[in-house]
């Protein structure tokens, strides 16, 4: 019997070179990535390990990002901490305050390469998956067991394998399709296994939009969503990681997979998709939610405030102004991101139509700083999570969109399509 | 090992589904590096009263996808450390349960158990024979045996002993 892309690439990080479904196997990480739980919660655990040396300071990336920069006493700590580990244990891969957001930034220091083994102490590391890489997002006590070790045990996912043809139209996103194939799953829809997504629609995305699918598949439970490789993909390897050596890794023909989902653009077309409180995966075309007042628009994250985000704000929002009494809150998910949009004029276009452009941080998305919501406020968002009391007060209220969408409802005041404007 | 998994008794609270991690601990806690500071905010926005109110031993009973959404291992955190002595649900989200067992709090997979229990009833779990009876009722219901490598690192206290034992 063949295999999936995530029985491959897992298989290729275990001892004997095997990995089935449903099997729990020792893999070598070939990266880790941690962020501000380093010096909130590994570093403790690490002392109960009676830890001294890290396994390999070349395959670990430490990232301050969710409350860059510091946004109280506590986090300022929590940096303090995460820079002292890097220097005591010469970590050489370190992102501090000033760098952006860790699902951004890994890919740009060249972390990660086909065929690799990632992990994050955060739930979005499915991201890397665009780069046909197993990531996935773990948490402090495996991530400090992976410090002292290396290596850590999977149950090797069953994979879920999700078709998709025909071209998205414009003004329409990766974002909305991926909120639509969420909301076809649910919430537990693919709880422990691989998406995997094939067709020609995949295969002509840019780096960044696959990134966005990728990112949002944790949101139907995904543990990882290793894509097949496709030609912007070599063309990032070419410009980020000239010097790594890496093999794709392909999908045998007879793969076995648990369900199949497939959607023809042609036959029916994607329209903007919203998603209204209090789950990602309640998405719906954006008609069906258009009117709704806002008081914050929000473009950035991991999911979507990557360089063609901030490009397609920026061609909805020329010349044009916000609408009074709204907030548009951008911010970009790297310093290169941003330094490139300055660059571009992108940056100043957002800030003539009265937009806010922030720092690179986690920031808002996570309700830490930068853009948290009031009681009963209101906030379109390119984020990845509307969950209860996510960006601010319980009270308030997140739909997520995409950065065509939220600028368009920027502009008028209220949840607008953004083919309309 | 002092705990008895075989005898877990306690006041099931009791939620819906889709109880994600922000709603255990949300996001603006993050940064408190004292738990004893942080379990005062557990479950602040489904159940205002829970920090204040919970008891050693009590249960968290609930429907389908517990603990979906961030990854953040202060969630079962901040349940052991407000007496929690076991989380029963339908179905879990994958990082919230393996980061449960990392940290020694235990869970059971029980089918339908959100509809079977009430809110405020005491429950008695036995974790190695996967049961939980209802007092007074004296329902026994039957949920899923645990996988062998989470018996393993409930057993020893936790991933890091386990880790230990066998590194």
């Amino acid at each position: 019997m063949g295999k999936t892309l995530a029985e491959k690439i897992l298989a290729s990080h275990t001892n004997d070179g095997k990995a089935s479904a449903g099997e729990i196997v020792e893999a070598r990480v070939d990266l880790l990535m941690v962020h501000e739980v380093l010096g909130s919660r590994i570093l403790p655990i690490l002392d109960e390990m009676n830890f001294k040396k890290v396994w390999n300071p070349n395959r670990v990336l430490v990232v301050n990002d969710h409350w860059a920069p510091a946004s109280d006493i506590n986090s300022a700590e929590i940096h303090r901490r995460n820079r002292n580990f890097v220097k005591e244990q010469g970590i050489t891969n370190f992102c501090d305050v000033d760098c952006g957001i860790s699902h951004q930034v890994l890919p740009e220091r060249g972390l990660v390469v086909p065929g690799a083994l990632i992990v994050g102490s955060d739930s979005h590391s499915t991201t890397y998956g665009a780069f046909n890489a197993f990531s996935t997002g773990l948490a402090a006590t495996d991530s400090a067991l992976i410090l002292a070790t290396g290596e850590i045990w999977f149950r090797v996912p069953e994979t879920l394998k999700i078709v998709v043809d025909d071209e998205i139209p414009d003004r329409v996103m990766s974002k909305d399709l991926i909120l639509k194939i969420i909301n076809d799953l649910g919430p537990d829809g693919a709880n422990y296994q691989s998406m995997e997504f094939h067709g020609s629609t995949i295969d002509a995305m840019s780096v960044g939009e696959r990134m966005t699918m990728c990112n949002m598949t944790v949101e139907a439970g995904a543990k990882c969503a290793p894509m097949p490789i496709n030609q912007d993909v070599k063309f990032w390897m070419e410009d980020y990681a000239p010097r790594k050596k890496w093999k794709e890794v392909s999908v045998d023909a007879d793969a076995e997979y648990v369900d199949e989902l497939r959607y023809n653009l042609s036959d029916d077309p994607l329209e903007p998709t919203v998603a209204p409180p209090d789950l990602p995966t309640n998405g719906k075309p954006v008609s069906e939610v258009a009117g709704v007042p806002i008081d914050q628009a929000f473009i950035g994250s991991c999911t979507n405030g990557r360089i063609g985000d901030l490009l397609v704000a920026a061609e909805i929002l020329k010349g044009k102004k916000v609408r009074d009494g709204v907030r548009l809150i951008i911010t970009p998910a790297s310093k290169a991101t941003y330094m490139e949009a300055l660059e571009r004029g992108i940056i100043k276009i957002l800030m003539d139509a009265g937009g806010i452009v922030t720092n690179s941080t986690c920031g808002a998305c996570v309700g830490g700083h930068l853009g948290v919501l009031g009681a009963g406020e209101v906030c379109i968002s390119s984020t990845n999570r509307n969950f209860r009391g996510r960006m601010g007060h319980h009270n308030s209220r997140i739909y997520l969109g995409s950065p065509a969408t939220v600028a368009a409802s920027a502009l008028k005041g209220v949840i607008t399509d953004p083919r309309s404007v | 090992m002092s705990k008895d998994f075989g005898n877990i008794s306690g006041r099931a609270w009791v939620f819906g589904n889709n109880i994600n991690t922000d709603q255990i601990i949300q996001g603006q806690y993050l940064t408190l590096l004292d738990y004893d500071e942080m379990a005062k905010h557990t479950f602040e926005i489904p159940r205002p009263v829970f920090a204040s109110k919970v008891k050693e031993n009590d249960i968290v009973v609930a429907g389908n996808n517990f603990g979906g959404g961030s990854s953040r291992e202060e969630a079962p955190k901040v349940l052991k450390h407000s007496g929690i002595g076991c989380v029963v649900a339908e179905s879990f989200a994958r990082i919230f349960y393996r980061n449960s067992f990392n940290v020694g709090l235990p869970l059971l997979i029980i089918p339908n158990v959100g509809k079977l229990v009430k809110d405020g009833k005491t429950v008695t779990i036995d974790l190695w024979k996967g049961t939980l009876t209802i007092k007074g009722d004296g329902d026994v219901i039957h949920g899923n045996p645990l996988p062998e490598r989470m018996v393993e690192i409930l057993r020893a206290g936790g991933a890091v002993p386990w880790f230990k034992k066998h590194s």
